[in-house]
């Protein structure tokens, strides 16, 4: 899961060099799918963090 | 039972008990830095948090960034450019440079002279017929476009007239 979430770091880390870039040539098409890229895949690490509270939570209460 | 006497106590006892030191500092030096994989999954979404509120930012500064101007300035004579077929001048204020350039059929461009890779001065390279960056040997073609090297963004393009002998920059296109 460790290396999942960190994948999905590198991804946004990749995005937010492309918005930028975009922003600098003038193509604003690019710069709010970027965004709405990179919110899904923090979405997806919110959903692994709160899986991992929750599998401590039910393993703590077994 | 202080510390001085602790340590002169029985064989057993050493062993069980720990010296009052070791009670006040329970933690080894290698456990104090240890980070397990929870802590560094939560420090990672942190950083994708961080991450995803940097790209909306970007989003949204397109929305205040002023590209381009419609300015008019004289930059210089004609004549001038004749005579060495690149001019420097500044446009649309004092802190921007840029050139103008005759191009070989006789056509007048002009640029900024910041080069879209790391912000050098690019100059006019009559042998390449081209507007030459010396920090990382980028070529731009005299349409603005990079053709060689590192720059991947054209040059941002001024816009001239020509009112007999004079020049006028009346725009820039970013």
């Amino acid at each position: 899961m460790l290396a999942f979430v960190g994948a999905a770091v590198v991804l946004q880390l990749w995005l937010l060099t492309v918005s930028v870039e975009a922003l600098l040539s003038g193509e604003y098409k690019t710069l709010v799918p970027a965004a709405a890229g990179s919110t899904v895949l923090l979405a997806i690490n919110v959903g692994l963090l709160r899986y991992v509270f929750r599998f401590d939570r039910d393993a703590h209460g077994e | 039972m202080n510390i001085d006497t602790e340590e002169e106590g029985c064989a057993g006892c050493k062993a069980s008990t720990p010296p009052k030191w070791r009670q006040d500092f329970p933690i080894e030096w290698e456990g104090d830095h240890y980070v397990s994989r929870r802590e560094m999954v939560k420090f990672l979404t942190l950083g994708s948090l961080l991450l995803a509120v940097a790209n909306w930012a970007t989003a949204l500064a397109s929305k205040f960034l002023h590209r381009g101007s419609h300015a008019e300035r004289y930059i210089g004579s004609a004549a001038a450019l004749e005579q060495t077929n690149s001019m420097l001048f500044r446009y649309p204020t004092d802190e921007d440079p840029c050139i103008a350039v005759r191009t070989p059929v006789g056509k007048l461009v002009a640029y900024s002279q910041v080069c879209t890779h790391l912000s050098c001065a690019v100059v006019y390279d009559k042998a390449e017929n081209g507007l030459f960056c010396p920090c990382h040997h980028g070529l731009f073609n005299l349409e603005g476009q990079p053709v060689a090297g590192p720059p991947t963004r054209p040059l941002p393009r001024v816009q001239l007239e020509q009112r007999g002998n004079k020049l006028f920059a009346i725009g820039l296109k970013a």
